[in-house]
């Protein structure tokens, strides 16, 4: 497997699904072009678990619903884990953060994916029960959809702003 | 809520289920989180205070060992339940698969692996805690510390159980004073609403709400592990029996109101979790094909409680005549422990910071220390990277003004 495209969050509390809507939303149009080395992930969990399902392929996109202040809801981040690095010292109260998940699963020589993107989509509302995205929200995951794919077919791509 | 009692084999695989979660979640906690303070120290470089300096510290092979075991537990999980978060075949009645024989073989030989690990995680606990003096005085220290009431799930001879039981709160001398069946939870528990917060503050009822104090006066009660040891004469199982009286005996009787032992609590339920898991599939009966009673009754309401890993777990639900949901209410595990999360901060706050002691990134971490031991699951409220907490003490003069800020800010601001 090249690539492994994995939607987090939870699709039943509005914009905090948006990653699972994302890669769902990647699978159909994926459908439409057969032939890519994909495959596609919707999890709800972090942490170790995470760890888990980022071994064995070589390129990992994981798409999540990202809470940054200052950032117009809807707008599409596209994360280096480097830059989420430098807050290493900072935990989860709950489990482990992904910085420690890609190091703690190289120094137990687990074979983690060369490469990592995170593209994060800043949520109006991800507090309140409910199975549909804010127009916001619907918008980044339409815009972050379509970064993706121009990722999968052109590895070096940029984002479109 | 369908009057319908599934038959023993489903029961067995809910309670396999259950224990299993416990086992990866406790694993989880223990080294991620806790493990952290006490193998590098609270007050160590932030920098590596986390798995990565523990994995440093207790060398590689300890570090696949906890990883191997947090996924054998998942794995029973998936075995049973077709996932190990948010299983898929649990129905009215019963469950809608059961297990082979052989997954029943493959899931004793797992559950043995648990219990040797489980072993093992207490013994590291004694030797890098216990046989340390200033972890141990840590351990006692008056900053971690609560006088309220206990509560856990206990079966017929008292001993914890996560799955079935009266529920029983014990007071501040460890003697028994309230006894609740699952659908009487309303006559013990109420929820106080505080403007500020969208969490609500669980009491008990009949001691009444006197505000965020602990003492008899005071409805407030905990529920953890500690406090299910608290609330419990014993573990149902050999080993955990041990350890159990191994922890009272050291630390000078029941109650155990020092908070830090919670973590000594949560590895002999992990140990519990382990042994119950190998009994459960020992038990030839639970890879039996009869698993649901087909449910005829007209559904109406119904209260379900067991024993999430953080607390004692309430679920309360009415439904129309076809079984949709018209009311719920659900008291989860942490929300339990909403006021005592926030008295226990203070009182280390208030405890640790005092008159020319630096107020810095170590002192910091030993107030987040009062909060982390309840491994509270409001990270999981939102799923959204970068999935952190800020952390910020002021010290305030008696003028009202900021003289001093440490803090851990979030990077997203």
């Amino acid at each position: 497997m090249t690539t492994r495209i994995i939607g987090l969050g939870n699709s039943i509390l509005t914009d905090d699904g948006v990653g699972i809507h994302a890669v769902r939303e990647v699978q159909r149009r994926l459908e439409a072009c057969p032939g890519a080395d994909v495959e596609i992930v919707e999890t709800e969990v972090g942490g170790f678990s995470l760890m888990e399902l980022l071994t064995g392929c070589k390129k990992v996109i994981l798409i999540d619903c990202i809470q940054f202040e200052g950032l117009i809801p809807g707008t599409v981040v596209h994360i280096n884990p480097g830059d989420l690095r430098t807050s290493l010292r900072l935990r989860s109260v709950h489990d482990i953060d992904l910085p420690t998940v890609l190091e703690l699963g190289s120094r137990l020589g687990l074979p983690m994916p060369e490469e990592i993107s995170v593209i994060g989509i800043q949520a109006e509302n991800a507090l309140t029960f409910g199975e549909s995205l804010t127009d916001a929200a619907e918008r980044g995951m339409k815009k972050a959809v379509n970064h993706v794919l121009d990722m999968i077919r052109d590895p070096s791509s940029e984002m479109r702003h | 809520m369908y009057k319908v009692d599934p038959p023993p084999a489903a029961k067995k695989l809910r309670e396999l289920y259950n224990s299993a979660a416990f086992v990866h979640s406790h694993i989880a906690h223990f080294y991620a989180l806790a493990a952290p303070d006490f193998v590098l120290g609270p007050d160590s470089d932030p920098a590596k205070r986390n798995i990565l300096g523990v994995v440093e510290k207790v060398g590689i092979p300890v570090a696949g060992e906890v990883l191997k075991h947090r996924a054998i537990a998942q794995d029973i999980q998936i075995t049973v339940g077709g996932r190990s978060t948010h299983p898929v075949w649990t129905l009215p009645g019963g469950v809608s698969k059961g297990i082979t024989e052989e997954q029943r073989q493959e899931i004793i030989e797992k559950a043995k692996s648990c219990v040797e690990f489980s072993k093992f995680s207490l013994k590291l606990f004694e030797d890098v805690v216990l046989k340390n003096k200033a972890y141990l005085d840590l351990v006692l220290s008056d900053a971690y510390e609560m006088d309220c009431y206990w509560i856990g799930t206990v079966d017929e001879k008292n001993c914890v159980n996560f799955y079935h039981g009266d529920h029983r709160v014990v007071d501040q001398k460890g003697k028994e004073v309230f006894r609740y069946k699952d659908h009487e939870y309303l006559d013990y528990i109420s929820e106080r609403v505080e403007k500020y917060s969208y969490l609500k503050f669980p009491y008990l009822k009949k001691i009444g709400w006197k505000g965020f104090v602990d003492g008899p006066d005071s409805g407030v009660y905990m529920a953890t592990p500690l406090s299910r040891l608290n609330a419990a004469d014993g573990m149902a199982t050999p080993l955990a029996q041990e350890e159990y009286e191994k922890m009272y005996s050291t630390l000078g009787g029941k109650p155990v109101k020092k908070l830090l032992a919670t973590h000594w609590a949560r590895l002999i339920e992990l140990l519990y979790s382990a042994e119950r898991m190998l009994e459960l599939a020992r038990d030839p009966e639970v890879a039996s094909p009869n698993i649901r009673t087909l449910p005829t009754a007209t559904p109406e309401e119904g209260v379900g409680i067991v024993e999430a890993m953080r607390g004692i777990l309430t679920h309360h639900y009415q439904t129309d005549k076809n079984g949709l949901v018209t009311k719920a209410n659900l008291i989860v595990g942490t929300t339990n422990n909403n006021a005592p999360i926030s008295m226990s901060i203070k009182r280390a706050a208030q405890k640790l910071i005092q008159p020319g002691k630096e107020v810095g990134q170590g002192l910091l971490n030993m107030v987040e220390m009062a909060f982390r031991l309840y491994d509270p699951c409001f990270s999981c409220a939102t799923h959204s990277l970068p999935g952190e907490m800020p952390l910020i003490i002021d010290v305030i003069n008696a003028n009202g003004d900021v003289i001093h800020r440490e803090g851990r800010l979030d990077h997203r601001s």
